[in-house]
């Protein structure tokens, strides 16, 4: 990361906020060369219309200077100018961008960690930032824009709040060095606070009070796990609408779908068809330039990019096997050595090396083998005598499209010493067809496999006029795949619980199912809970326990009302939208420290089957992954401090609609949150994260205007969230749950860390793994 | 020192389109394209400072991967040009000046490109599906029981070749080879699938055109001398021809991974050639009179086969193994005659992209009327539909009528522009207000004229001027109007010189012009790596 580049030391802006790059660039370059004398003389470039005023080009020259410390305005400063190009791209709204390489390929992306990656930037912030971006999309494959987008919102919110303070302490007579030293120590006590925050209390937010408003994308009709084809439909939707170009969002999302229930063999194999489609997916799709994209299509089977070496024809039952060395015997093996004495014997050999040869054919042939297929290159024999033998002939497999069929067909290589004996040969398996297959004059084999598995074998032909659009639609496609495959997944939260009985005003933030007792005793916190619990009496029994808790707390409802959350009635919000009332059963993990817990006294038991009901109440009111809180510790039922671990998921499956819901819900329950904070640092942070969020919405609807502007929608939503009504969103689409929380996790372990570097050292030297000592002394 | 450099910053221009040296090279770049379209389209000379041939041309193909393209957009343009015709082989021309005078109007109506694209999708599955549909008037069903389709299709595109520098008469006579050589390759018992067999051109530069004719079988080159020594063939009965793809030239093929140890003395060469010198006592005591080989035939074995009145033809290579491997298959050689190098490689071009056309319009036997008339028809079509029905457009997409009918003015006179440009001698273009077809004029036209004595047949050559027809000029705003759907059976029958065009090429052109303009008006930045 400190590693300078060969120029001078100082902040290096990325690529396109050097107006003189583009005086360099200008002349010459143009196409046709050759005509360029034609031409005018090439106008100096027009400012682009719309903001930002200089397209791109943010950093002033005087901020350069400033780069030797690792100072938030430098971090801020490449976070708003990355976040110029990727907001363009950003969202149902955004536009393409041209990549050229430097081989002179052209490629079209909206892909946010391509484009990073495009830039090629060199501002040590910047590395920072994208390499935080690319290790965030190995785990998800989504969400490069919006990390840009929010680390760069979260940036401005931590400077614009420093700022005040910052006057007061740059005083004159303080030195400058002792200046920047203390702004040191305030951001990385600022990092910590954050840290904690993420670590401990987003999960907390997460859980309680946002997990409320998931959907799922599995429908609720069965007990079984089915996927819901609408829910996946808008999904899918949302997803191509950021990553391809707005015509061909709705092609390419319902050419995904297609393709996932055409592989898919019964409901439930879906995440076996998601790992294998997902690892395989460079051997599943074919490219191909020079038609319109709309003629992309699903094949049956498997297609491979190269031709027969031989083609028989065959009809009905085709048995093939595969092989990973030369059929024909060699002179000699390795290790080994073949002693020639004369000339006769060479003969001889080789006269026994092609018996050899037609020998196996021939039994192959007698064992209705009608395709050999190889990974390696087959001598001419082979191919000639598996001519004659009216076997057809794929050589060159790559290894994994070897691996693919044998994960498909569970084939495995034939042992080739054996193949010629008398026995039956059990390495076979049947296809249903097996014949050439030509686009735009290129031959491919194509191949009927039959699966054992649940992934019944497609593939997906992409077109294209260009190769740069054909590669785009192919890992957005890949990607989809990498997202869903995230999202059937259940993601675990875990954070601590805190209590404090010195505090019982801060209570209300921190409390929870598993701390009963103190609660109790104050009558005021645990209120709200109780009444749900009560509404939903389901055992009478336990209602006359609490019945005396209730009515204190009445009066106590008014002065709690922003934390009104859990007592707000659970009926989800989404009971308007069909799709979104398919929730999954929730998951709990219970923790196995709970045994002895339950049995121990009768303030135990209480509380145990008090969690139960809560938890049958909450399944009453659909609200997935609102997972029990279960004490890890009995720590919890003491009245002094008690701090416990929880462990909860984020169920496989949970959607929220698109728009921005995520981030408006969170951060409407984050400010809720800031407002019950005891420290003030809490409430700041989560401020802080809070106003970040809305700055994703804000690109969405940068477009709209009246009703469907963004303050109109967040008032709405807002007010919706308060009046407990459900809300309505102006956009159908879903995004999972999961790849936004990941993201913003990322995002504030990334803005942790830049928080905490006070210097960059710029060294001039080769970037080199291993540096030998001894030469660097002679050096 | 080490390899390793650090990479440069890559150069990120936002809004590309609105650069005016990118408008500049697009136009240029458009220039070019519309001054080398249709049949009168002036020829290019391509050629470089560095050597090589020179290249007299008027094709895309030629053209568009000669020219050294360096902006990242324009390459996006002309590659996508070149897979289309790559595809193809028809109708690059039309596809690239479509591509650029979309992307020319939509940047004059200031409309946003999210619109722009929306709308223009929506106003190619209108053309697609009005090209696809029964009631289309400017698609005709081919007859194969008359080769008059076929062959006014073939002419049509010889026709529009001006650099071939071909007469009327050669045009015909080539038009007519070309259609047989076609038909040759076309089995004549054919089971469930038609199987298509090929059609070998061979070069033979510096003879008359008139003098190019079709063989059916190959023709494989051989020196005089060896002619010579097999003159006259005397034989009456079938004549044996063995074929190999395999080496004969006795290389030692893979031993293995393991070494081999070979005694003194013993001369594994030897053993080779004595395998191959009993493989030709094989082939003259089986009587073949013809050994063809792939690769090289070894000296020895060579001479042993003369010897023996064996013709030996070695080094065939793999373009002419796969024709002669099935040789028993429909297979013909065309004998293509020209006076020039340049002029024979148009040629060979041209006869290549006919062969082409003539395979796609067995797939789909349908034919688009050429001349720009089904151009013109399509934008009077889509005019007409979107003046009359916007809701079917409207209701899903949120856009207002006034940026409908600003991207649908775009739209229909991007498609005008395309005809506009078959005309290169400064007449007038015109649209007839019935059938919507094209009409040009000469250009020494009086100031008031009677259109019906000056016009005498439109574009495609369907419709002549004497009927009732009101004209009007193709760049004037003209009410909307119905063009005439259902195109009469009598009437495509009875005219014998249409021009036509490929359906399946010009439709694929068409949207793929359609996506690539939306692809370019999309892009909101470059991002050139500098390395």
């Amino acid at each position: 990361m400190s590693r300078g580049g060969p120029r001078k030391p100082g902040l290096r802006p990325p690529g396109p906020c050097r107006p003189r790059e583009e005086g360099r660039l200008s002349p010459g370059n143009s196409f046709p060369e050759a005509l360029t004398s034609q031409l005018p003389p090439p106008a100096p470039p027009l400012p682009p219309p719309g903001p930002p005023p200089s397209g791109g080009c943010l950093l002033p020259p005087a901020l350069r200077a400033m780069a030797a410390t690792g100072s938030v305005e430098a971090a801020l400063q490449v976070a708003e100018a990355l976040e110029t190009i990727v907001s363009r791209c950003l969202g149902p709204e955004g536009r393409q961008v041209l990549c050229t390489k430097p081989t002179g390929e052209v490629l079209l992306s909206r892909d946010g960690g391509r484009l990073l990656g495009a830039l090629h930037l060199e501002h040590p912030a910047a590395r920072l930032v994208v390499a935080y971006v690319s290790s965030h999309l190995r785990k998800t494959g989504d969400g490069a824009k919006t990390f840009v987008v929010f680390l760069c919102h979260l940036l401005r919110g931590l400077h614009a709040m420093t700022d005040g303070e910052q006057d007061s302490l740059a005083s004159k007579h303080m030195q400058t060095h002792r200046r920047h030293w203390k702004n040191c120590c305030r951001w990385k006590l600022i990092s910590q606070f954050l840290l904690t925050f993420q670590t401990h209390r987003l999960d907390y937010i997460v859980d309680h009070y946002l997990s409320r408003h998931f959907g799922s994308i599995f429908s609720s009709s069965t007990k079984e796990r089915t996927l819901c084809r609408s829910s996946l439909e808008s999904l899918l939707a949302a997803y191509f609408g950021g990553r391809v170009g707005r015509n061909n969002r709705d092609f390419m999302s319902r050419l995904t779908c297609d393709y996932f229930f055409k592989c898919m063999a019964r409901e439930r194999g879906s995440e076996e068809v998601l790992d294998l489609v997902d690892d395989y997916f460079v051997e599943l799709s074919v490219g191909v330039t020079g038609l319109p994209v709309s003629d992309s299509r699903i094949t049956p089977g498997l297609v491979l990019p190269r031709d027969f070496s031989v083609y028989r024809p065959a009809d009905g039952d085709i048995r093939i096997v595969i092989v990973t060395e030369t059929v024909q015997p060699l002179f000699s093996t390795s290790g080994s050595e073949f002693i020639l004495r004369s000339e006769a014997q060479f003969q001889t050999s080789r006269f026994w090396i092609m018996e050899r040869t037609k020998a196996i054919m021939k039994h192959l042939q007698s064992q209705n083998v009608k395709l050999l297929l190889s990974s390696v290159k087959q001598p001419d024999s082979v191919i000639y005598y598996s001519g004659l033998a009216g076997i057809s002939v794929v050589e060159c497999l790559s290894p994994e499209e070897v691996s693919l069929i044998r994960r498909i067909t569970g084939l495995s290589p034939l042992a080739l010493p054996h193949a010629s004996s008398q026995d039956e040969i059990c390495n076979t398996v049947l296809v249903k067809f097996c014949k050439p297959l030509t686009f735009r004059s290129k031959r491919y084999v194509h191949l009927g496999v039959i699966s054992t598995s649940s992934f019944i074998p497609h593939c997906v032909v992409l077109c294209g006029p260009v190769q740069g659009l054909v590669e785009q639609h192919r890992d957005a496609l890949h990607g989809a795949f990498k997202m869903l495959r995230q999202l059937l997944k259940d993601l675990d939260l875990n954070y601590l619980i805190q209590t404090s009985d010195q505090n019982h005003t801060s209570s209300p933030l921190v409390y929870n199912e598993s701390d009963p007792l103190p609660e109790v005793v104050n009558g005021s916190i645990q209120r709200p809970r109780q009444d749900t619990v009560l509404r939903n009496k389901s055992k009478p029994a336990k209602t006359q326990t609490y019945s005396d808790l209730v009515v204190p707390s009445v009066e106590l409802e008014t002065c709690i009302i922003p934390c009104s959350a859990p007592k707000v009635t659970p009926t989800g919000t989404y009971q308007t939208d069909e799709t979104l009332r398919c929730f999954s059963p929730t998951k709990t993990r219970i923790n196995g420290d709970n045994e002895p817990f339950i049995e121990s006294n009768s303030a135990n038991s209480t509380e145990n089957t008090r969690r139960e009901i809560s938890y049958e109440n909450l399944q009453i009111t659909k609200i997935p992954g609102k997972g029990n809180l279960l004490p890890v510790r009995e720590k919890t039922l003491e009245i002094c401090a008690a701090q416990g671990h929880c462990f909860s998921t984020i169920p496989a499956g949970c959607v929220l609609p698109v728009g921005g819901n995520f981030e408006i819900l969170l951060h409407y329950y984050l400010l809720h949150y800031a407002k019950k904070c005891q420290q003030s640092e809490e409430t700041m942070v989560s401020m802080i994260i809070a106003n970040a969020l809305l700055g994703v919405p804000k690109i969405l609807y940068k477009s709209k205007k009246g009703n469907c502007s963004f303050p109109q929608i967040y008032v709405r939503t807002l007010h919706a969230l308060q009046t407990h009504q459900p809300m309505v969103s102006s956009q159908t689409g879903l995004e999972s749950v999961a790849g936004k929380y990941q993201l913003l996790t990322s995002v504030l372990q990334c803005l942790t860390k830049i928080l905490t570097i006070d210097l960059v050292i710029n060294i001039k030297r080769q970037p080199q793994e291993i540096y030998d000592q001894d030469s660097e002394e002679e050096v | 020192m080490s390899r390793l450099e650090a990479k440069k910053p890559s150069l990120c221009k936002s809004e590309p389109l609105t650069s005016e040296r990118v408008r500049a090279t697009l136009c240029v770049l458009k220039g070019i394209l519309t001054s080398s379209y249709g049949p009168s389209g002036r020829l290019k000379q391509v050629h470089s400072g560095f050597g090589g041939c020179v290249c007299t041309t008027s094709q895309s193909s030629a053209l568009l991967s000669n020219l050294p393209v360096t902006h990242p957009i324009l390459k996006i343009l002309t590659t996508s040009m070149q897979n289309h015709v790559s595809c193809f082989r028809d109708c690059g021309l039309f596809t690239a000046i479509l591509c650029c005078n979309l992307i020319e109007n939509v940047q004059r109506t200031g409309l946003t490109p999210t619109t722009v694209t929306k709308l223009n999708q929506h106003l190619l599955s209108l053309c697609t599906s009005y090209l696809k549909s029964e009631s289309c008037g400017c698609r005709i069903l081919v007859d194969f029981s008359s080769p008059q389709t076929l062959l006014c299709l073939v002419r049509s595109i010889v026709t529009s070749k001006p650099a071939c520098m071909l007469t009327r008469e050669e045009r015909d006579h080539l038009s007519a080879l070309i259609l047989r050589a076609f038909l040759l390759t076309i089995p004549e018992n054919t089971k469930d699938r038609l199987i298509l067999g090929n059609s070998i051109i061979v070069p033979l530069k510096g003879q008359r055109v008139l003098d190019s004719s079709v063989l059916p079988g190959i023709l494989i080159e051989m020196s005089e001398i060896q002619l010579m020594k097999i003159l006259p063939i005397k034989k009456s009965e079938a004549f044996k021809v063995a074929l190999f793809c395999a080496s004969l030239s006795g290389d030692f093929s893979d031993t293995g991974e393991g070494t081999m140890v070979v005694t003194y003395g013993v001369s594994l060469e030897n053993a080779v050639l004595e395998q191959l010198l009993s493989l030709g006592r094989q082939l003259v005591s089986d009587h073949v009179d013809l050994v063809v080989c792939q690769k090289v035939i070894h000296p020895s074995l060579k001479q042993f086969l003369s010897m023996h009145r064996v013709i030996a033809i070695d080094r065939v290579g793999v373009a002419l193994m796969e024709p002669l491997s099935k040789v028993t298959a429909t297979i013909c050689s065309l004998l293509l005659c020209n006076r020039n190098d340049t002029a024979w490689d148009e040629l060979k071009l041209t006869c290549q992209t006919a062969l082409h056309v003539l395979q796609l319009t067995i797939k789909e036997p349908c034919v688009l009327l050429g001349g720009g008339c089904t151009e013109t028809h399509l934008a009077a079509y889509i005019r007409h539909k979107t003046c009359n029905e916007p809701e079917s457009i409207l209701k899903d997409d949120g856009c207002t009528q006034t940026e409908l009918q600003l991207s649908t003015e775009a739209f229909c006179s991007a498609l005008e522009s395309v005809a506009g440009s078959l005309e290169h001698d400064g007449g007038e273009v015109l649209t007839d207000m019935k059938y919507g077809h094209f009409w040009s004029a000469h250009a020494e036209a009086p100031s008031i004229v009677n259109w019906p004595d000056l016009l005498s047949r439109c574009g495609c050559g369907l419709y002549n001027s004497q009927e009732e027809l009101h004209w009007s000029f193709l760049k004037s705003t003209r009410h909307p109007f119905v063009p005439q759907t259902y195109l009469p059976h009598e009437a495509t029958g009875s005219a014998d010189n249409l021009t036509l065009d490929c359906f399946t090429a010009k439709l694929s052109g068409l949207q793929v012009a359609v996506e690539t303009a939306n692809l370019i008006l999309d892009l909101s930045y470059v991002i050139e790596d500098k390395n």
